[in-house]
This record gives structure tokens, sequence and C-alpha cells, in this order.
């Protein structure tokens, strides 16, 4: 058992840290840098972009579409996502691939453009005419369970960590930091 | 250990409990767990993370309008499904015991509550509870807790406001948590990270308590070693060991005198249907096709509010911070249709983020309007469960699946589950006297969730009749000599209260007995 005291004095550090092709970074440090996709597509990659930051206001900053994107090739007993206890079999690439096809199908359907081009008026109308029910023609996952479990993966990177926390005025009050962080090692208090 | 006296299927809150006891008693224990042994260091404070905590084994094949969740009520690891709850250990009351015999309807247990009363005694001993015995007017008789209640915080304080105003009581809720140094482990400080393991020790998971006792008494622990088959004697009626497959994937026999099969309460049916023999063409205690049968979860009524107040949401324990079991009487609803006990777990300590956190309570929010809400629910949040008992139907049902196996070639399980119309309506009844509590309570807003399902119980139902049950009052399975299973599978009624401290006083009963009778496992049933 470790002495609880030990465990405190490495709180407030604590982060979303994952490995992305042996580079230990946060979602949002990802992002800043530039990542690049290597499970999903290009055209998928900006779509969980765009469908992240409509969803929760900072997701792509936060790093929605790296979050994704390595989450998607990890291991299933590595995984983070929520996704694991909604009663969906791993592997997840396949449901959040149907689901994002379906999303852009509809986008095209009815405004004629790619979701992440539309303005932020025609988005709303978009989310909000899957979010509750399932719209005629609609081909991939139910619709409001996409919706859920995305929107979900969002709050998960906006509100999930210490930043969304302390963004809230919420204490995070760690016991235990995110192990294996070296690049932060210089600044844990 | 190459031949230990007693195997212990899975490491979680029965399995650690006999594993301990029988241990302690001279006998040479193996625990098999299918799961890793993550370690404490493993329990990081971490919404994202807690959920390597939860089950990520062969995947349950879910049916029926009310699904069981089973990746998320069930666990894979050491401490099993126990290293992330909530440990809030109500006891059942008499009146759960007898529930066809007093009102028609249900199941009956072969045990009363006066069979049960010293372990639920002991276990408390052994892990430490917090509560208020003198304000929970509705505790059954028991030694006192050995621990004062649980404090209240301002959420607590604020939703009681509600309760009173009701007339309603509420009291500390019962939290196998330390809210004093206990056992040498050092009291809570209320954070809320119970779900993500505990690594402080002051939450009484298997790590802290139970798994620390059978080691030191000599049990040995074996992970990733997924047990696929019971070995049974050619007479098909003495266990004699089980199969297994270790972590490289080689299968694997081991052989012993006493064979317990502690798993999840899924897992445990699971196994028992594919121990399949010319004597048991049905599988293990199955031959009044009673196996896996009365599979019931109970519905989560999950109730919400915005306050004035900074309700301090994230201070407490998961679980929370008082109860109320003014509706436990089963017909205290009848007028609606309705049939049961439920209870409140109120003011539970939430997250932003996560399946139980703030964010998703209001899934039909996105955009600036969620982020308003966050904004505003960080402040004054609060809500409350109840937990409502589920009626046992035999059609809720866990069998294996016809064509699907996992990669060991055992058949997948395949769980049907539909709550009982009765139980729908205690539900809805719960919900409605829960808005009206948040509204008493000057909520500025309220609303509520989906029937959420948690806690597995059933599918080994213990009883006197080997026709309609599985196995007997200590989990013996019926017709068979010294195979035995723990957990709330034995459960034939849910009750309105929360099962990990009934699995552990059936558990600590069943370990009485076999350290009673040592060595006669092999003698006539």
């Amino acid at each position: 058992m470790p002495d609880r005291r030990t465990l405190l004095r490495g709180a407030g550090a604590a982060g979303l840290a994952l490995n992305f092709g042996g580079w230990l970074a946060t979602p949002r440090e990802a992002w800043a840098a530039g990542y690049e996709p290597s499970v999903l597509t290009d055209q998928e990659f900006k779509l969980t972009v765009a469908l992240g930051e409509a969803l929760v206001p900072g997701a792509a900053a936060a790093g929605i579409a790296p979050y994704l994107d390595q989450q998607l090739g990890a291991a299933r007993s590595e995984t983070l996502l929520m996704i694991q206890y909604l009663g969906v079999e791993a592997p997840y690439l396949d449901f959040y691939r149907a689901g994002l096809a379906a999303v852009e199908g509809l986008a095209q359907q009815s405004q004629g453009r790619p979701f992440a081009d539309l303005s932020a008026d025609r988005q709303t109308a978009t989310l909000g005419s899957f979010a509750g029910a399932q719209p005629e023609g609609w081909e991939g996952p139910p619709s409001p369970f996409f919706y859920f479990v995305f929107r979900s993966d969002a709050t998960d990177v906006v509100y999930g960590t210490p930043e969304g926390f302390s963004d809230l005025g919420t204490p995070y009050s760690a016991h235990i930091v995110p192990p294996d962080e070296p690049w932060r090692s210089g600044t844990q208090q | 250990m190459t031949s230990p006296d007693v195997i212990v299927v899975g490491s979680g809150a029965s399995g650690s409990l006999l594993a301990a006891k029988l241990a302690e008693s001279g006998r040479k224990v193996l625990i098999l767990e299918a799961g890793p042994d993550r370690g404490e260091q493993a329990m990081i404070s971490s919404t994202l993370y807690a959920r390597r905590w939860k089950w990520n084994g062969a995947p349950v094949v879910e049916e029926g309008k009310n699904p069981i969740g089973h990746g998320f009520n069930a666990g894979l690891g050491v401490g099993g499904a126990a290293s992330h709850h909530y440990a809030v250990w109500p006891r059942m009351h008499a009146s759960d015991f007898s529930v066809r015999a007093q009102h028609g309807v249900g199941l009956d247990w072969p045990i009363d509550y006066d069979d049960l009363r010293p372990y639920y005694d002991q276990v408390q001993h052994d892990c430490g509870i917090a509560g208020d015995e003198k304000q929970e007017k509705w505790r059954p008789p028991g030694a006192p807790y050995p621990m004062p209640g649980v404090p209240m915080f301002s959420q607590g304080r604020v939703l009681k406001r509600g309760f009173d105003a009701l007339g309603m009581t509420t009291a500390p809720l019962p939290l196998a948590v330390t809210t004093t140094n206990y056992n040498d482990r050092d009291a809570c400080i209320w954070d809320g990270w119970c779900d993500a393991g505990c690594p402080i020790g002051a939450l009484a998971n298997p790590q802290t308590v139970y798994l620390p006792r059978a080691k030191a008494a000599g049990a040995e622990l074996r992970v990733r070693a997924e047990v696929t088959r019971v070995l049974m004697d050619s007479q098909g009626r003495r266990a004699t060991g089980v199969e297994y497959v270790d972590a490289d994937g080689a299968t694997k026999t081991v052989s012993a005198g006493l064979v317990i099969l502690a798993a999840f309460a899924v897992q445990n049916v699971r196994l028992l249907l594919h121990s399949t023999s010319d004597r048991h063409p049905q599988g293990l205690g199955n031959a009044g096709d009673a196996l896996g049968r009365y599979i019931m979860c109970h519905s989560a009524a999950l109730v919400y509010g915005l306050f004035e107040e900074n309700t301090t949401h994230y201070l407490g324990a998961f679980g929370g911070q008082l109860v109320c079991q003014d509706s436990y009487p089963k017909q205290t609803h009848a007028e609606a249709g309705a049939f049961g006990s439920y209870q409140w777990m109120i003011a539970q300590a939430v997250k932003p983020n996560d399946l139980l956190g703030i964010a998703p309570t209001r899934p039909d929010l996105f955009g600036k309007p969620l982020a308003d809400f966050m904004q505003r629910a960080a402040k004054g949040f609060g809500s409350m469960t109840g937990v409502i008992e589920d009626l046992p139907v035999a059609d809720n049902r866990i069998t294996l699946h016809a064509d699907r196996k996992d990669a060991n070639g055992v058949p997948l399980a395949r769980a049907v589950h539909t709550c009982h119309p009765k139980t729908n309506a205690l539900w809805q009844a719960a919900l409605e006297e829960g808005k009206r509590i948040f509204q008493a309570a000057d909520a500025t807003e309220v609303w509520t969730g989906p029937q959420g399902m948690m806690h597995i119980m059933g599918g080994t139902v213990m009883g006197a009749d080997p026709e309609s049950s599985v196995t007997d009052s200590y989990g013996r399975v019926h017709g068979l000599r010294n195979l035995y299973v723990a957990g709330p599978g034995l459960f034939p009624t849910s009750a309105g209260v929360n099962p990990t401290f009934t699995v552990k006083a059936l558990a600590a009963r069943t370990a009485a007995r076999l350290i009673d009778r040592q060595g006669t496992e092999n003698a006539a049933p």
C-alpha cells in the first residue's frame, strides 16, 4: 500500500498523457504540435475536430482529434474511451468510422457541404437534427447513441483533465497522477 | 503452490474474503484471477484512467429492454468489480428474505436475516463501516458501527433540506470508508475518486482488507489465469479442480479438494454452463434448468438539480453522504402499481465528465448552452440515486451464445434482462418522489436521468429445492460435494440496497461453515 502522503505529494500535475507514436504528450500538446493522424483518415480527422468543437466548445484545442486517433489505435486493455462500457464491442474504429460517415452524409444531404465547412449555425442545425432522434437516411450507429458517445469524448478532453476542472473552479485533488510522464518531471509539484 | 487444498476463482468481494479466512484456518489456497494485477499505483485519479478497472474480457451479448450493463458493472483484474465499487454497505432487511412468502411474488431465501446477522457484524468489524445506527431508524439489528458517520458537506446540507421539508428521515450513508484511523488505515480525505480505486486504503476494497490477509496467510494469487472449465470426477459428483488458460495462452489444470467459483455473477454462470459432461449435459447445478435464471439489476433512479448555493459537489464519497430508506416497505408505492423497496443515496461526489458525471446528465445540450450549463453546475449541482429493487423474473437469464466463442474457445455469455412492470413502476414512483424532494430543497432546476442498470445479481440463486435453485444457502452447488459458488449471483431477491455487504456476509458464513467442516468436503452431502 503506497503511503498516502507520498501519493499526495505527487498531486497537482495530473494530466492525460498518451503515447503518440513514441512521443508522450497530452492531446492538447499533440494538437498544438500539429499532430497528424495515423488511424483516422485526413477527412475523418478534420471532421472530428469540427464535430468535437461544435459539441463542446474548446474540444479542438483540447485535442479531441489526436485523442480519438490515438485511442482508436490503442489495445483494448489500454483504452480510456467511455465506449468500452457502453455495450459496444471492440475494436471501436468501425463504430466511429460509421458514425462520422453518417454525420458527413447528413451534412451533405441537408446542407450540401461537408460538416467541417458549414457555418456555426448550420453545424448547430445539423447536430440538432440527429442528436435526439435518428433522421431519415442516416446510415450508421443509432444517431442519438453516436451523438452521446462522441459528445462524451469531447467532454472528456475538455472537462476531464486538471485544466478542465480548473476552468470550472473545481479542485482536482488527485491521489495519483498519471505515471510515466518524463517530460513533466521538472514541473511536478 | 502445486497442490492447493482450495481453489478460489476470482479475487473480488467474495473471493478475497473466502481466500483470507480459509488460508488463515490453515488451508493452502490458490486464487485464480482472470485479469491482471495492476497494483495500487494504477489507481490513478482520473475519470478516464479509472475506466481500466472495468470489464475488458470476453464480450457479453446483452439483450432485452433493460440490458444489464455488464461492461460498466463488472471488473477484471485483482479486486474484481469491488476494486471500483463505491463501498455503500447497508444491510438487507428481514423482509428481503421472504418476499414470496409474504407477498406471493419473487422468491424466498433459504435463510433469514438472523442467519446472516452475525456475519454482517463480523465483516463490519473486519472492514470498518462508518455510520450512525441511531439515526438509521430503518436499520436491522446488529452491532453498532465502528466508526462515526461520514461528514456532511454543502451538497448534503442542501438536499437534506428537501427531505426535512417533506418530513422524511435521513442518516449518514453507511460506507465502508474510514472516517477515523481504522486498523492502521488512515481516514478518508473525501476527494471523490472512489471508483478509480482507493490507493490510500480508506475504502475497504479487496486490495485493502482481505487480499493482504490472504497473502499473509500463505494464499497464492495467480493472475491472468482465466478459468475455462470445472473438472469433475468420473461419477460427476465431486469437483477435482479446474482448467485454465495462463498469460501465455497455455491450457493448464490444477487440482484441489475444494473449488469455489467467486467470479463475477455472469461469469460464474458461464463457467457452470460450459462445464458439461455425460453426467451433467446441461452444465453443473442445472438439473432443474434453474442455472442462469433470475438475473437482476437495480434500476438507478437518477435525480439532478441546480441550487443557488455552492454545493461543493466534488467533496465526499462517490456513493453519497446521506441515506433515506423511508420507502423500504415493499408496498409503499402499491397505489402506483409498484412493488419493492428502494433507498436514496444522497449527495454524491461527482466529477464534470464521465457516465456518472455532470455533463452526461444533460445530453440534450451541446455547444454554448452546454458550456454555460457546465459553469452553472460547477457551482450548484446536486444529485441523488435511488436503488430500486428488481423483481426476479425466470426469463431474465444468462445462457451460452449459440455461435460465438472467446479466444479460449468458451462460448460467450448471452444476457437477457427486461425489468418486471412493477419494478418499472417503482422506478417511476421514485423519480416522482425525488423531484418533489429537490423542489422542496429549493432547487432552481430539477431533472431526471434514464433507467440505468446497476449491480448484477442472481443467475446462481440459492434455495432449498434443487429443481428451482442452483445452490444451497452456503453456495454449495446442489448435488455436488465440493463445488461452491460465491457472490451476488446467489441472491434470490435483489432488495433495495447495494449488494456488496451482503455478498461479503454470505461469503463469511460460507467460510465459517467450511472451516467448521474442514477436510470433509469429500464426504457424502
